[in-house]
């Protein structure tokens, strides 16, 4: 294939177009390919082949929005929030004798007036948003390149946006008087952000300054999936799509034309996500993002059980420096963070190893968790905080929920990408009286600590979603709110101060958790042995134990065989688990 | 398209109408024709299934209809209007004079002017009734993620929950407007949901006087229909994992409106279309169309047992089934196939959703059919997942904790309207699983005032409420599961079982079957614990069951199936029973630590089990096995709560064996016991075979009895 006549790059459309009439006059006929790819995909496969390509495709995000054209090729990083479902467009038609295609567009190039020759397919409409809780360390990785100029438009969006909002409120105002259908919507809208608010008309901006009331810190996108099988993109995945970003200056108009006549119910996305708001993006490729995506420089190491010691080995220091100097908490916490749910049988979420400290007031938690958080949140790219309080567990949404209203999922603190890491600080809890929210909330994270699993409250049913989602709480006593995998007594020696650490070794830190953790594991069949008499010798002994705490035990071993980056339990590992454990009743013991 | 010719299809529709019988020999839609003509009713329902099963079929007829249903709407609408026969009856007085004037004084005028479209009087506005299709019921019915762009103006069938309805609206079908120039009407047929008036005279007169005519539009001789929109979305079960679940709008006018209200699950069948754009959004209705289903029929998903429709597949497959000799085990087995063990508490818990018919006598007492179940265990025995299993599988079961989630807890509660401030009652849990099964989690820990009223439930199956002026009783016909830990969090084995059971005997009495699972110690089960342990996490799945189970589904229709049945006692088994009853009676008097209370309840449980026994069966009649295997689920429930004092009283099971023989025999004053006899006996006494055959070789050695060589009867040698 010689060199494109059209730049993928800034006119990806025309590239879509070339292969059509390609297509086109190798005679066949629009109506057999079903909205199927006709060779387009290809076309910018293997233009995105080369590494360089794929740096040159801008990222959408908050700051280079306002400097990107439409109808260019823009990548998105983010977490597919919500599906809209699917949307019927006219993909192709007949243009006098020959035939036009709109794929991958939002409005025609062609004028185009209704013949019986049209083929009408389907795309699916997915919403987008950056990836909650993402760490401060794995934004700074696409900096914008092009930010020239960006200081004084970045000013004039400033004032004009305040005229906006004056014009908003004015406009409001006037809808709130005159017609009960807007009031109606009004009502209807209740997210937190403002990005959800019916829009305003706008004059005629340049092109380039669309999208001005994109907020500050998160922009959410509009994803048009075209030729892709529906089992691949999952809620709550976080994919990277690489399109073509559009923008339909006639419908910004159309937002304000909510109509009142057919009083049909506003699900209208248009209605719902102005696209002066949230960018439309069609999709040409995507790919799902694994951690590794998100670390800075990637330093390509091979699995090396010498390096990989050495890592461990001082990452394990500095958790202890971190903790007060309690190594066997550093311990449980190093295995903690390795932990993700490999598989689930049943209803048993195996992998999971969710961590339980107890013994920490309020004032130590102010010294110990907060520190501990930090840190996690400069080794893991995603990372969330939930101090647990009874008015906000009488009042928060934890899970999503739908909203027939809006006929959008209202997204919940729970709903996180897998992988993610949640610290949960019970200590700010109070004794008092939970109503019938704060119940269900409750109930919802006990779900989430013992199976991985978050229901999702679609009104009429609830809809179970697996979740990988590693949990932390900080605790006096032992939580019952959270039953745990692991509870430790916290016995911090001492309150020192711990070194800051150098760039390079945080690198090397995130690099080795995100590595080590997608090592594959096996039980060889005589150390098999070995763990099943330990484990029925233990139960003689001690009549409480059960399936849950054997099948901790086999979790904390392959983390800890993991932690050694090698991939099958050795007899050392296993003792050294059986240790861990043992000191840690021992503790338990002395509560 | 090729030619297509309506008015041929007309010609069809009309020869289908009119000649078509249904299995009875009746004209089924001449007859609805007659019905309507006498304004009866408005809705004409054509079944394509009859269409499909009439004798002169046209295969591309009935292709044409399925892919173009709404043309074919109008076409069979004016074929109704050409056989619509005379009105048989008297018409009622308010049947609009307008139409019956219109149609006097219309003829005259009309013609003079029929070439203009506008002036031509549209048949919809004399049309007082609805043609509908309705889509075959064979095979499943689409779920909204499978309707692509391909089945665009085809007739579809779709299965969702209704979410969202909107009130029932006027929509204008036809606008009727007069001129004030020339006094002509002028109608004009509304397709859309927005229309642009006229405002200008389109008749020859005004024309040509160029008098530009104003119209005023006739509200009262418009013609409108009632309509309603509607939202569904796909049920939980259709949604693939890791998806959200999709919804679809729906158009319902006329005689379809009110029929659906949020929450319902419906099937739907009606035609999938785009919404043609109106106004501003016509700008890029070019590229983007919104889809709505224009509803056609409404059928309502019944999910009650009684109402369970099989299908073809279904039936056969429980033919099959059923000629399975082992289908009990089969089946026991098959409920939480990934919890391991509990064969027994499978097996009544299969018995709890097949369940006894209910009997009322003539003088109105109700006996109940449902069986009562309580489970009790330690704590983490898996007892919350067997409950969440049995809701699964009932078509009809709500879960919930004995602490209870809402204000309104298991019972019913009277509550204030927010909006209108009147005292509406809401019911619980039990009321809500009215008609099939309620399962209560932490049973034990009830608050008082539910405690209480359960009793009234679990015998008379109504929950009475007088609270706030509202005095009145409702129906809780359901078979209660129960889970309850023991009463000091763990089962103490140094205490007795009253002591352990913390719920009043009055209330056990109402459990038919109480099981106690317990997490006894001993190596065989914890190497077995550890393997499992270690092969999940080996191999990443469970490991293989040794059998596969069946699909919930089946077990559903399965059980739905033997539902219908409703057994009898024979006679000749009245007695039988009544000796059982009085042995366990005597059993008990005898032995100086009572463990339950063998009442007149216990006999009804017995019943009840042997009926649900006979159900699965697919009998008409309770036979003797099932009355034994009755009493054995009950001894079998026995023993897991006194295991441990059959041990202590210092028989072991091969002496216990012999002396339960023994007294058999000296009771019926025989030398002789059959093998089958025998057996029956221990295994009531929760025995089996195997204990029964080494008991017989070790007292045929110390000459006791004589074992028959082939049949293994019994003689016993008088010493």
């Amino acid at each position: 294939m010689g060199g494109p006549p059209y730049d993928c790059l800034s006119n990806p459309l025309g590239a879509v177009r070339f292969a059509f009439e390609k297509a086109m006059a190798s005679g066949s006929h629009p109506s057999a390919f079903g909205g199927k790819d006709w060779g387009a995909l290809d076309l910018f496969r293997h233009f995105l082949s080369e590494q360089s390509a794929l740096s040159q495709v801008p990222i959408l995000n908050p700051q280079t929005i306002r400097l990107v054209q439409p109808n260019t090729l823009v990548r998105y990083r983010g977490m597919i929030q919500d599906m809209l479902g699917n949307e019927f467009y006219v993909g192709a038609y007949k243009d006098g004798s020959s035939w036009r295609t709109n794929k991958f567009a939002d409005v025609s190039q062609f004028p185009m007036c209704s013949s019986p020759d049209m083929c009408v397919w389907e795309r699916r409409l997915l919403y987008c948003v950056p990836v909650p809780g993402q760490s401060s360390w794995t934004k700074s990785s696409y900096q914008p390149q092009l930010n020239q100029g960006m200081e004084s438009s970045s000013q004039k969006k400033e004032k004009r946006r305040r005229l906006d909002v004056e014009d908003m409120d004015r406009i409001t105002d006037d809808e709130l008087e005159t017609s009960p259908s807007a009031k109606k919507m009004r009502e209807g809208d209740c997210f937190p952000s403002s990005e959800f608010r019916a829009s305003v008309p706008e004059g005629n901006f340049p092109r380039t300054c669309t999208f001005l009331d994109v907020d500050k810190d998160s922009l959410p996108c509009l994803v048009k999936i075209y030729d892709s099988p529906e089992s691949e993109l999952k809620l709550n995945d976080i994919f990277e799509f690489i399109g073509v970003l559009t923008f339909d200056s006639e419908s910004e108009a159309a937002t304000n034309d909510y109509d009142e006549v057919s009083n049909s119910f506003s699900d209208d996305e248009l209605v719902q996500l102005p696209p002066n708001k949230v960018p439309r993006l069609h999709c040409l490729i995507h790919r799902k993002l694994a951690v590794h995506d998100f670390l800075q420089s990637s330093p390509i190491l091979e699995v090396n059980p010498h390096i990989v010691k050495e890592i461990r080995e001082a990452l394990l220091r500095h958790l202890t420096a971190v903790l007060g100097d309690d190594g066997i908490a550093a311990h449980f916490v190093l295995l903690h963070l390795l932990s993700r749910v490999h598989n689930r049988v049943d209803d048993v979420a195996v992998g999971k190893l969710s961590l339980n400290l107890i013994g920490l007031s309020k004032e130590s938690v102010s010294v110990f968790g907060t520190r501990l958080s930090n840190v996690v949140e400069s080794l893991l790219p995603f990372t969330h905080c939930l101090p647990l309080k009874l008015e906000d567990l009488n009042a928060a949404s934890l899970a999503p929920k739908k909203d027939y209203q809006i006929n959008r999922l209202r997204p919940g603190v729970l709903q996180i990408p897998e992988g993610s890491h949640l610290v949960i600080d019970e200590t700010q809890l109070k004794a008092g009286s939970l109503d019938a929210v704060g119940v269900e909330n409750a109930r919802l994270l006990k779900n989430l600590t013992e199976f991985q699993k978050v229901e999702y409250d679609f009104q009429y049913y609830k809809l179970e979603m697996a979740a990988d989602i590693q949990l932390l709480i900080f605790s006096d006593g032992k939580s019952n709110i959270l039953p745990a995998d692991i509870v430790i007594p916290f016995q911090p020696s001492s309150v020192g101060s711990y070194k800051e650490v150098a760039t390079e070794a945080l690198e090397a830190w995130r690099w080795y958790l995100a590595t080590v953790r997608s090592l594959p594991h096996s039980i060889e069949s005589d150390m098999q042995k070995v763990v099943e008499d330990d484990m029925v010798a233990a139960r003689q002994a001690d009549q409480s134990l059960g399936s849950q705490d054997f099948s901790r035990w086999l979790t904390m071993g392959r983390l800890m065989s993991s932690s050694f980056g090698e991939t099958s339990l050795s007899m050392e590992h296993w003792q050294m688990v059986k240790e861990l454990e043992r000191l840690r009743r021992e503790r338990l013991k002395l509560k | 398209m090729k030619n297509l010719d309506f008015d041929a299809d007309k010609v069809l529709a009309k020869e289908f109408l009119s000649n078509f019988t249904d299995v009875n020999g009746e004209p089924k839609y001449m007859n609805i024709l007659q019905e309507v003509a006498n304004y009866k009713i408005r809705a004409i329902q054509i079944d394509l299934e009859d269409l499909d099963n009439y004798k002169d079929k046209d295969e591309e007829f009935f292709r044409r209809i399925t892919e173009n249903t709404r043309r074919y709407i109008g076409i069979f609408a004016s074929a109704v209007d050409e056989l619509l026969p005379a009105p048989a009856e008297d018409i009622p007085d308010d049947i609009p004079i307008l139409m019956t004037q219109r149609a006097d004084n219309g003829n005259g005028i009309e013609n003079a002017d029929a070439t203009n479209p506008l002036k031509k009087m549209p048949p919809e506005i004399k049309r007082y009734y609805e043609v509908y299709f309705k889509a075959i019921s064979k095979g499943r019915a689409f779920t909204i993620r499978e309707v692509k762009a391909s089945y665009i103006g085809k007739l579809v069938r779709i299965s969702g929950i209704v979410t969202r309805c909107s009130d029932v609206k006027p929509l204008m079908q036809v606008a009727v407007y007069t001129c004030e120039e020339c006094g002509f009407e002028i109608y004009q047929e509304v397709t859309a949901r927005v229309f642009m008036p006229l405002f200008e005279c389109p008749t020859d007169r005004c024309k040509v006087n160029k008098t530009k005519g104003n119209l005023i539009l006739q509200l009262r001789a418009s013609k409108f229909l009632k309509f309603q929109e509607a939202k569904i979305q796909e049920l939980a079960e259709h949604v693939p994992k890791g998806h959200i679940p999709r919804s679809m709008t729906v158009h319902l006018r006329g005689e379809l409106t009110r029929k659906v209200a949020p929450g319902d699950v419906v099937e739907l069948s009606g035609i999938f279309l785009p919404v043609p754009y109106t106004g501003f959004r016509a700008l890029r209705a070019g590229l983007v169309a919104d889809t709505y289903l224009e509803a056609m029929s409404v059928t309502h998903f019944k999910k009650k047992y009684e109402d369970y429709e099989l299908g073809e597949e279904e039936e056969e497959q429980i033919a099959r089934l059923a000629e399975d000799g082992d289908i009990y085990n089969k089946l026991a087995r098959s409920l939480a196939p990934e919890i391991y063990g509990h064969e027994d508490i499978k097996k009544a818990l299969l018995l709890l959703l097949v369940g006894a018919p209910h009997r009322k006598l003539k003088d109105g007492m109700k006996i109940r059919g449902d069986l009562h179940i309580c489970l009790m265990g330690d704590p983490g025995v898996a007892k919350s997942q067997l409950l969440k299993h049995i809701i699964n599988v009932a078509p009809r079961g709500v879960y919930t904790t004995g602490k209870g989630s809402s204000g309104v807890g298991l019972t019913a509660a009277v509550q204030k309207d927010p909006v209108t401030n009147e005292m509406v009652l809401e019911g619980g849990a039990l009321v809500l699983a009215d008609m099939g099964i309620c399962a209560i989690d932490e049973f034990d820990k009830m608050d008082e005032s539910d405690r209480t009223a359960i009793h009234e439930v679990m015998e008379q199956q109504t929950v009475s409420i007088a609270k706030a002026g509202i005095t009145t009783s409702l129906n809780a016909r359901t078979a209660i599961l129960a889970a309850a830990n023991p009463a000091w969090g763990r089962y103490d084995l140094r205490r007795t079982p009253a002591e352990n059971i913390n719920l009043p005997p009055a209330l056990l009495s109402r459990f038919d079957l109480l099981w106690l699972i317990l997490d006894r110690a001993d190596m065989d089960s914890d190497l077995e614990m550890a393997r499992h342990v270690v092969y999940v996490h080996q191999k990443r799945e469970s490991p293989a069951l040794g059998f596969t189970p069946l699909e919930p589904s089946v077990l559903r229709a399965y059980i739905s199936a033997a539902r219908r049945l409703s057994p009898y006692v024979p006679r000749e088994l009245e007695e039988y029973i009544a000796t059982a009853y009085s042995s366990i009676r005597q059993e008990e008097a005898r032995s100086n630590t009572p463990h339950s209370y063998t009442t007149v309840r216990t006999l009804l449980s017995i019943l009840r089990i042997s009926a649900a026994l006979a159900r699965l069966r697919f009998s008409e009649t309770v036979a003797q096995s099932d009355v034994d295997e009755a009493l054995r689920l009950m001894q079998m429930s026995k023993f897991s709560l006194y295991a441990d004092d059959r041990q202590k009283s210092g028989l072991d099971a091969i002496s216990d064996i012999y002396s339960i023989l023994r007294d058999e025999a000296a009771r019926t004053n025989k030398m002789d016991l059959s093998y089958a006899h025998a057996l029956n006996w221990i295994s009531r006494k929760g025995y089996s075979e195997a204990q029964l055959k080494e008991c017989l070789e070790e007292y045929a050695a110390l000459n006791v009895w004589q074992i028959h060589p082939h049949t293994f009867d019994i003689r016993f040698i008088d010493a």
